[in-house]
């Protein structure tokens, strides 16, 4: 628990083929976990474009994590193959600019692995409430801001 | 098949930066800065990037257009000039001609804007006369 | 014994392409003019005397346009390594049809290749002059590591702050050419404000130039406000090597890799997942 009780807000998108129905299984088998995570339902993780999590980051979320099944297992045979390649490398991305890359995180869940959704979404809230708030990190541009609507 | 650049000053602003029209069999295909360019060294803004959207935006008048019962129609350059003279005639001897402004672009010639503050002053007898870039 | 003259660079590119001006529709270079330098498509006839191989401008393009609105126009052109690089990336992604297109490759200078921080300063079709050493890496890109999280946020926030979204180096760039482009999608990019929101708004381009971008700085040239966008992409070009084993425009037979299966194109490192 942080000093000033910070709650991250996480971003999680989840396959509808196996994360999701794995973090629905979660919450029927009453398993507790963090409410720190608001979960977005894709078809496919390789469906989670760098734009979306970028936007995810800049509409206040502290944390994205993308979720997916794993490989070999995807419904659409090689989508999550482009996630495995895309996520690290915009990790890396957020790292050159100076967001901690650790903010983003990506994770194998199947349809049947509620405890691993349970283990993998509140190692994440804790790593991100360590992390302390994005905002805080990105507060200077605020400055740097002119909004020049009409 | 012929291809040009054509050298060309960005319409949008002062400080006229230096951009190539690319032509292919007479029509604009793109837009490159002038690298040589004096004044915008191969850099341009997005107005510049768009110098020449609206060569052939469907909004753009092709023809003139006259109101008619409260509808604009198309009209030839004729009918529309005769109109135009007889109407601000009428309204130059009715209300003087201080009840007329004429309003140019920033993106006609310096010659064209010439023509009109002409017309304004030594043909109507107005100074109210002015263009976009003012606004 | 008659000796040779001794050609400039630009002479030998100009007398091999007199040569081999008729063996396609048009030679695509860049032309001195009243009007200044500029792309174009030399025929017979034309007065070669005013081809030119400097200001740098992005001529693969040019090649792309025609071959795309031409569907049977062949076309030669005078490349430097990063055209031809160009041209590799393009080919594999049918922005180019490499049947109808001959390169006349020649080298750059060695002061080129340093300004560029240039690997590769000489085509692989490379027919006039000789490839000099490659440029030096950029020195900020060899330090970036040193640099902590807070220092490389300060150096991209003072930057970033600079741009006018003029979308320069998104139009210059020769591998940039999605006609619906996420920079300018509402739902991603809010729209009026400036500075464009950190770092949504270059990350996003950073991300879809990753396996694209083929080190012509032509963005960095382009900008307006000097943002070294080159740093950014030079250090997701050392991921694609590291993490994927590519460099772009190197190898034609390699598929894209980030668009590709793990089969085709398989990670380097291992991923924790």
């Amino acid at each position: 628990m942080s000093e000033n009780g910070f709650e991250p807000k996480i971003i999680g998108f989840l396959c509808r083929w196996c994360s999701y129905p794995g973090a629905d299984l979660a919450g029927t088998s009453r398993i507790k976990y963090p409410p720190n995570m608001i979960p977005i339902r894709v078809m496919c993780s390789g469906r989670v474009s760098p734009e979306m999590v970028l936007r995810a980051f800049r509409a206040g979320a502290d944390g994205v994590l993308v979720m997916g099944c794993h490989i070999g297992d995807c419904h659409y045979s090689s989508g999550n193959h482009r996630t495995i390649k895309r996520v690290p490398l915009l990790r890396n991305l957020l790292g050159y600019a100076g967001i901690n890359p650790d903010r983003l995180r990506l994770a194998w869940v199947s349809a049947a692995e509620a405890p691993r959704f349970v283990k993998v979404t509140t190692e994440f809230t804790e790593t991100v409430r360590e992390l302390g708030p994005l905002s805080q990190e990105v507060a200077h541009q605020e400055v740097a801001h002119q909004e020049v609507r009409e | 098949m012929e291809y040009k650049n054509v050298l060309t000053t960005c319409v949008y602003c002062g400080c006229g930066c230096g951009l190539y029209l690319e032509v292919v069999d007479d029509h604009i295909t793109g837009v490159w800065p002038a690298k040589t360019h004096a004044v915008s060294q191969g850099k341009l803004c997005i107005k510049g990037w768009n110098a020449a959207d609206f060569v052939y935006h469907p909004d753009r008048l092709k023809t003139p257009l006259i109101r008619k019962d409260g509808e604009l129609v198309e009209a030839t350059w004729d009918e529309a000039l005769s109109l135009i003279a007889e109407r601000l005639g009428t309204i130059k001897a009715e209300s003087g001609p201080n009840s007329i402004a004429l309003l140019s672009s920033a993106k006609c010639t310096n010659e064209e804007n010439y023509l009109l503050q002409k017309l304004a002053r030594a043909v109507i007898g107005t100074n109210n006369v002015d263009h976009c870039a003012r606004l | 014994m008659i000796e040779e003259p001794v050609l400039s660079l630009v002479e030998g590119i100009r007398k091999v392409v007199a040569e081999r001006l008729e063996e396609s529709d048009g030679v695509v270079a860049l032309r001195r003019s009243s009007e200044g330098v500029a792309p174009h498509v030399f025929r017979k006839g034309d007065d070669l005397s005013e081809l030119e191989i400097a200001p740098r401008y992005p001529l693969m393009t040019v090649v792309s346009k025609l071959h795309k609105a031409f569907p049977d126009i062949r076309l030669g052109i005078v490349a430097r390594g990063c055209d031809e690089r160009a041209f590799i990336e393009m080919a594999k992604r049918e922005q180019i049809d490499p049947d109808r297109l001959f390169i006349i490759g020649f080298a750059c200078t060695e002061e080129e290749a340093q300004e560029c921080h240039c690997s590769a300063p000489a085509p692989q079709n490379l027919l006039v002059g000789t490839a000099p050493p490659p440029g030096p890496p950029n020195p900020v890109v060899e330090k970036y590591d040193e640099m902590t999280i807070d220092e490389r946020r300060a150096f991209w926030q003072r930057q970033f702050v600079k741009c006018l979204k003029c979308y320069g180096c998104r139009n210059i760039c020769p591998e940039c050419f999605c006609e619906a482009c996420a920079m300018e999608d509402a739902a991603w990019v809010e729209p009026g404000l400036l500075a464009p929101p950190f770092p949504v708004f270059h990350l996003i381009r950073a991300m879809h130039m990753a396996s694209r971008c083929v080190a012509c700085r032509q963005c960095e040239l382009v900008c307006p406000a000097h943002i070294p966008l080159t740093v950014l992409y030079d250090l997701m070009r050392r991921d694609m090597e590291t993490l994927l084993g590519y460099v772009p425009g190197t190898d034609m037979d390699a598929p894209p890799p980030l668009s590709v299966t793990l089969e085709e194109a398989p990670l380097r490192v291992a991923v924790e997942a």
